[in-house]
């Protein structure tokens, strides 16, 4: 038997996990239904009701209408201009035979070295002096240039299991080189670009820091990720509103991972494996 | 892990089966295409490695606030951090969470994969709700914690219940416990997505490691530490490199959003100093001095990680 007794342990350890795990998200997730009453009364029971009045609450009064609308423009345009830049980067790389583009992928791949967090101040100091301080621009900018290390290098590895013969025989047929890239490369690196876009879709919904210093308060450009933690203070302590919010903002990231679960779990799984 | 299959070689394994090309594509290859990856380059050159030069410039000049007049500093900043007891409780704080939050994340989450990686009863449900904290942002896990450990949370609320309303705290407020919190969040959240990564690693090893090991009648837990965890010796140092990075960086998102640092100094990180100083305090130099240390640190780190890891070899 292979999960015998001396499997006990090992079961208990995991489920006792797994119940430190869920219980705070279950508890978000009723209190989002209750009053602040019913939470401190009864913690863990089922909601009596499905009153939506907690959500509009919170929708309301952090305004995460058009912050959810920001850091989806944040969002879908920082993926579209990652992959601008480092689809071609890595088609580059993946066929170049000389020494410069070696030197050009070792680059890249000490980007993971760089800690985001650290260089904060500099790069507020940068938004400040292109005039782009309290701009969704800077981000949808900046962000790709965060995600560049992974993204070139993942994708770097999808193109270069493509068969030279491909574009051997599109050059046959008179492609140029962007042609090859885009009618040869690109289609065939599919897998890759989903990869890619997973985990960024990850990181630049989720981004908060940044987005903090360089978009700044203001309630028309702020992200959802700024938004949320105001509502900490503007509600003072009614918790059904605070975990209401929560709940609203995880909601596009919980659809997409269950949908895509399994093609999520690979693409941080790859995404960690390739640093 | 079809993923890790599909992309076969890592970046430096050429596929054997690239024909020798003629001198006439090489040279076209070269033209073509290096071109393309100057501007991912420029850009990663302007919005990444600049500002991470900068901090070095900086943390020499003394810059009191942002309109303020900038003079040379040298090393002025460094004896003014060093002088500084704020910067010596940062430090301890930080080695303090180092120190508990990775091994108990690595470990624990180590353990963990390998069981889901076994496929028990309920490894799918499992696998699925391990994940979830990789999902979900500082800032809602933040929220989250707040809801548990305000002074009328589901904590307090609990032990109340319990009978034990003696031990209730107000646990992000209170000095003794603050810092304990802000690590409890980072292992709590950690160790499940960890795992996650473990398990997909574990379940690429082949299946006729684990019936050897059986056949030698090898205990589990034999099995586990003897057996498959020198196989992943490499991967594991990598999670735990950037679990190193993730938890000594990013602290300053979690110190800003449950406890800013207090109360007094008792849950200030370095990383929340670098924020505080920055935009807080005004005090530009100072900050990115600690910056520095904070590069320092990290760096040594990932050395040193690296070296423990790679000993048997």
């Amino acid at each position: 038997m292979k999960f015998g007794r001396s499997w006990l342990p090992a079961h208990i350890f995991a489920w006792l996990y797994m119940v430190l795990l869920v219980v705070p998200l279950y508890y978000l997730l009723v209190s989002a239904f209750k009053t602040n009453d019913q939470i401190f009364g009864s913690p863990f029971s089922l909601p009596t009701s499905l009153s939506t009045a907690n959500f509009t609450e919170s929708f309301s009064s952090a305004h995460l209408g058009p912050a959810i609308l920001n850091s989806m423009l944040v969002t879908v345009l920082a993926l579209a201009l990652t992959l601008v830049l480092a689809i071609p980067a890595a088609f580059a790389i993946a066929r170049a035979e000389g020494r410069l583009g070696a030197l050009v992928e070792r680059v890249f791949s000490l980007g993971f070295l760089i800690p985001t967090f650290a260089a904060l101040f500099p790069t507020f100091l940068l938004a400040a002096a292109t005039g782009l301080f309290h701009t969704r621009a800077f981000m949808v900018l900046f962000l790709p240039a965060t995600a560049m290390p992974l993204s070139v290098v993942i994708l770097v590895q999808f193109m270069r299991t493509i068969p030279r013969e491909m574009e051997e025989a599109a050059r046959m047929d008179g492609a140029s080189t962007f042609a090859v890239l885009r009618h040869v490369y690109t289609p065939m690196c599919m897998p890759g670009i989903a990869t890619i876009l997973l985990l960024n879709f990850l990181t630049f919904w989720n981004e908060y820091l940044y987005s903090l210093v360089i978009i700044g308060p203001d309630p028309d450009l702020r992200t959802v990720q700024v938004a949320l933690p105001t509502l900490k203070s503007l509600t003072g302590t009614d918790y059904g509103i605070l975990t209401a919010g929560t709940v609203l903002t995880l909601v596009p990231v919980w659809v997409v991972y269950t949908v895509l679960q399994k093609r999520m779990q690979q693409a941080l799984v790859s995404g960690a494996v390739k640093m | 892990m079809t993923m890790l299959s599909s992309a076969p070689g890592g970046a430096s394994v050429r596929g054997p089966v690239t024909p020798p090309p003629s001198a006439l594509t090489t040279k076209r290859r070269t033209q073509g295409g290096v071109i393309l990856a100057v501007p991912a380059l420029v850009w990663y050159l302007v919005f990444m490695v600049g500002p991470l030069v900068a901090i070095f410039v900086i943390a020499a000049l003394h810059w009191p606030g942002m309109l303020q007049p900038v003079s040379f500093a040298g090393t002025g900043n460094i004896s003014a951090v060093l002088d500084d007891p704020v910067f010596w409780d940062a430090v301890r704080n930080t080695a303090v969470q180092l120190a508990v939050a990775v091994p108990l994340m690595i470990i624990g989450a180590y353990m963990l994969g390998y069981y889901v990686a076994q496929k028990p009863p309920g490894h799918r449900v499992l696998r699925y709700l391990l994940f979830i904290p990789g999902l979900i942002s500082t800032p809602a896990k933040a929220m989250v914690f707040y809801a548990v450990l305000s002074p009328d949370g589901l904590l307090n609320g609990a032990l109340d219940k319990a009978g034990l309303g003696s031990l209730t705290d107000a646990w992000l407020a209170s000095p003794s416990t603050a810092l304990g919190s802000l690590i409890l969040l980072d292992v709590w959240s950690g160790i499940g997505f960890t795992a996650v990564l473990f398990a997909a690693r574990l379940g690429s090893v082949p299946d006729e490691i684990g019936e050897a090991a059986q056949l030698d009648g090898a205990g589990h837990w034999r099995a586990m530490w003897r057996i498959h965890f020198p196989v992943i010796r490499d991967f594991v140092g990598v999670v735990t490199m950037l679990q190193f990075l993730w938890t000594l960086f990013g602290s300053a998102q979690n110190v800003l959003l449950l406890t800013q640092g207090g109360p007094g100094s008792s849950s200030t990180t370095l990383s929340f100093l670098v924020y505080q100083k920055a935009f807080i305090a005004a005090d530009l130099g100072y900050s990115q001095t600690v910056g520095v240390a904070l590069f320092l640190v990290g760096l040594a780190g990932l050395l040193t990680i690296r070296r423990v890891f790679r000993q048997n070899y």
